[in-house]
């Protein structure tokens, strides 16, 4: 297979834009897609702070890099979960890249905010997985609304975007459904989200950290039996195996035909939300905000257990 | 018989009778766009030619979790 743009022997097919690109004109093919998702959705400009949520996997290493590379003012965070013979490793992949790339970073330890994982997953009576992807999201949002950043950056690809919107179909979740997409505008308290990687599959990330010699932390959560939406990617996968291109029509057709429905529907029945007592952040619940509420539970319930001996 | 190092999962497999990388993805179970496959430090794209004792390297892109 030849490279499509300079007929070089290709590195990288891509099925889904019947094209084949040389390591060197990948990256071009990269870098415009990543524009191409800036641009059109307005995600933000040079002039703009970016925090970017690091958490050690290439998607988001990706983004870092990318973002870097194209001159945009990033900053990383990384969450220390407190997770043994785990986070310490995702945490010194993280620095080091930065360390390497010259990035600033952030890193926000899970242990001092009273919420480390292992506990969590002891004392609170929840799926540990939800729960977790709740305080990290929670805490993303804080350290952007307090360090006056004007937006978060995640490294959500084509592939988790499909997936997650695979998963709200199937429920027919209206709530999800009205918000899912490559930007989320700032409002009551939450900072402009964005997903600078959503036209590009988990393929493409994963050829272009390859490419770019990044090294990533690529084990899988101890506490996670599996992905979430792993078996959902790889219905996608199997679905864009036999009809390449299905997994972007499938995701953009949503954006531009199905999303608007379901935000006018949410706009009219969307619950009011309020800062939360304790730590300021938006919550629809009365007082107190979730993850406040899980810390509570997870000090109540540490404080028993020690009693009991 | 080629050597295959399959990543996250840290295993090595030996293949023989593969020609093709595109052969080596299918018997390893794997389409072409859910893994990267790497010879001497360079992407390989499905159509290229494996040889007798080539050492790859096969990363799953899916990620873990």
């Amino acid at each position: 297979m030849k490279c499509s743009r300079c007929k070089a022997p290709a590195a990288v097919a891509l099925p889904s834009h019947h094209s084949g690109f040389c390591e060197e004109c990948f990256q071009i093919f990269f870098t415009r897609q990543v524009e191409t998702a800036i641009r059109r959705q307005k995600m933000f400009t040079r002039d703009e702070r970016i925090l970017v949520a690091l958490s050690g996997g290439k998607d988001s290493l990706t983004l870092m890099l990318e973002l870097h590379l194209q001159g945009y003012d990033v900053t990383g965070l990384h969450i220390d979960l407190g997770i043994p013979n785990s986070s310490e490793k995702a945490r010194k992949k993280v620095q080091d890249f930065c360390d390497l790339h010259g990035l600033q970073l952030q890193v926000l330890e899970m242990e001092k905010e009273g919420l480390p994982i292992p506990d969590v997953k002891k004392y609170v009576n929840r799926p540990v997985c939800a729960v977790c992807g709740k305080i990290k999201r929670h805490h993303f949002n804080r350290v952007a609304r307090e360090g006056g950043f004007d937006a978060l950056a995640t490294g959500h690809n084509l592939d988790d975007e499909v997936a997650r919107l695979f998963a709200n179909t199937l429920r027919w979740d209206n709530a999800y459904l009205s918000d899912q997409g490559p930007v989320l505008p700032a409002s009551d308290g939450f900072v402009r989200k964005v997903k600078p990687l959503y036209r590009l599959s988990e393929f493409e990330t994963a050829n272009y950290a390859f490419i770019k010699g990044i090294e990533i932390h690529s084990d899988p959560c101890p506490y996670s039996s599996g992905a979430s939406f792993t078996s959902h990617k790889e219905i996608w996968g199997e679905l864009e195996h036999r009809s390449p291109g299905s997994k972007f029509q499938f995701y953009d057709g949503f954006l531009k035909r199905g999303k608007p429905a379901f935000a006018m529907m949410e706009h009219e029945n969307g619950p009011e939300l309020l800062p939360c007592r304790e730590c300021g952040s938006p919550t629809s619940a009365e007082g107190l905000c979730g993850v406040c509420r899980i810390r509570h539970s997870v000090q109540e319930n540490k404080a028993k257990a020690e009693q009991q001996g | 018989m080629i050597q295959v190092q399959l990543e996250p999962e840290g295993r090595l497999v030996e293949l023989s009778g593969t020609k093709t990388v595109l052969g080596m993805l299918n018997r390893l179970s794997l389409r072409p766009t859910m893994a990267i496959v790497v010879r001497d430090g360079k992407l390989l794209t499905p159509d290229r030619r494996l040889y007798n004792g080539d050492a790859l390297l096969v990363r799953k892109v899916t990620s873990a979790g």
